[in-house]
């Protein structure tokens, strides 16, 4: 059974994905600026899935 | 304590195959790895080193570098049951060198309006079996296993717990489609830097899903979801920016 914390964990590596092939299309179609911002969108979709799904103590 | 920790792993290996598949094992195994790499190291070499060297613009030392590192990759093969990894490292950076000397000399073939993408993605997959199969050959042969501790038994690695692989191989699969884009890039740089980013995407995607999957089995303790929503919380409010600015910019655009 998926937890919801796990489940949020993969939708944000589903949507850092998504987000890494936008970043790919607008760099290969010379379109830096928009490139940039998919990219740092997927780069922060990526650590929030490992913040949020990592274990660890309680903060 | 020797002779019952050598029977407990003769009894743990799997039985050799036997008749002429035993004799064809032994001996494609004595071949060494450079022999075994030899095979997918032709198809790189075909996929992507001739093509550039026979090409308009190849000269005659594009040429003579694609010979040197054809015959690189067949020295290591001869020399690798007599010097041993000697032969093999020799063989190795002869066979890359040459192969990216023909490359230097004639970079006008290696644009990406002359490669296409099923010979590119053909290439890449060629080198990355050829590092594959000299790093970690798949026929080792019959022979005793290097123990690093000898007073007991190595615990075998655990297996891939199971519902971790739909994990691993969704995102292999997202980071096989990374590699799909931009192979029509016209700029030589471009088209580079986009391959790279691809690389690296499909590298964190992989990377980000097997720590969701593996931290799965870890005892989460007391950790609640608003904890963990807490200590994300840094990056879930960057991220929430960015998708506002987003949104603000093409709303406004």
């Amino acid at each position: 059974m998926i937890q919801l914390p796990d489940a949020l964990a993969i939708s944000l590596v589903v949507g850092a994905s998504c987000a890494f092939i936008l970043g790919e299309l607008a760099l290969a179609d010379a379109e830096d600026l928009r490139a940039i911002y998919w990219l740092a969108v997927g780069t922060a979709c990526v650590r929030a899935a490992v913040h949020m799904g990592r274990p660890g103590a309680k903060t | 304590m020797k002779e019952s920790l050598s029977s407990s792993s003769s009894e743990a290996d799997p039985a050799p195959p036997a008749g002429v598949a035993r004799r064809l094992h032994e001996r494609v195994s004595a071949m060494g790895s450079v022999a075994q790499a030899s095979v997918p190291g032709a198809y790189a070499w075909a996929a992507t080193v001739a093509p550039v060297a026979w090409s308009r613009g190849g000269g005659a030392l594009a040429k003579v570098a694609a010979l040197v590192a054809l015959v690189a990759l067949a020295a290591g093969w001869i020399g690798e049951p007599r010097w041993g990894s000697r032969a093999r490292v020799a063989s190795l950076w002869g066979f890359v060198m040459a192969s990216a000397v023909t490359w230097s000399v004639a970079p006008a073939a290696l644009a990406p309006l002359h490669i296409d993408a099923p010979h590119g993605l053909a290439g890449t997959l060629g080198w990355a079996l050829f590092a594959l199969a000299l790093a970690a050959p798949s026929l080792e042969g019959n022979r005793e296993p290097a123990r690093v501790v000898d007073a007991e038994p190595l615990a075998a690695r655990r297996r891939l717990a199971r519902g971790d692989a739909p994990y691993l191989v969704g995102a292999a699969v997202i980071a096989a489609v990374m590699q799909l884009v931009g192979w029509r890039v016209a700029g030589v740089e471009r088209a580079l830097l986009v391959r790279f980013v691809a690389l690296a995407a499909g590298l964190a995607t992989i990377d980000a899903a097997a720590s969701v999957a593996v931290a799965r089995h870890a005892r989460r303790g007391q950790v609640s979801m608003r904890a963990r929503l807490r200590r994300s919380m840094a990056v879930l409010v960057l991220l929430g920016i960015l998708l506002l600015g987003g949104l603000l910019f093409a709303l406004r655009g």
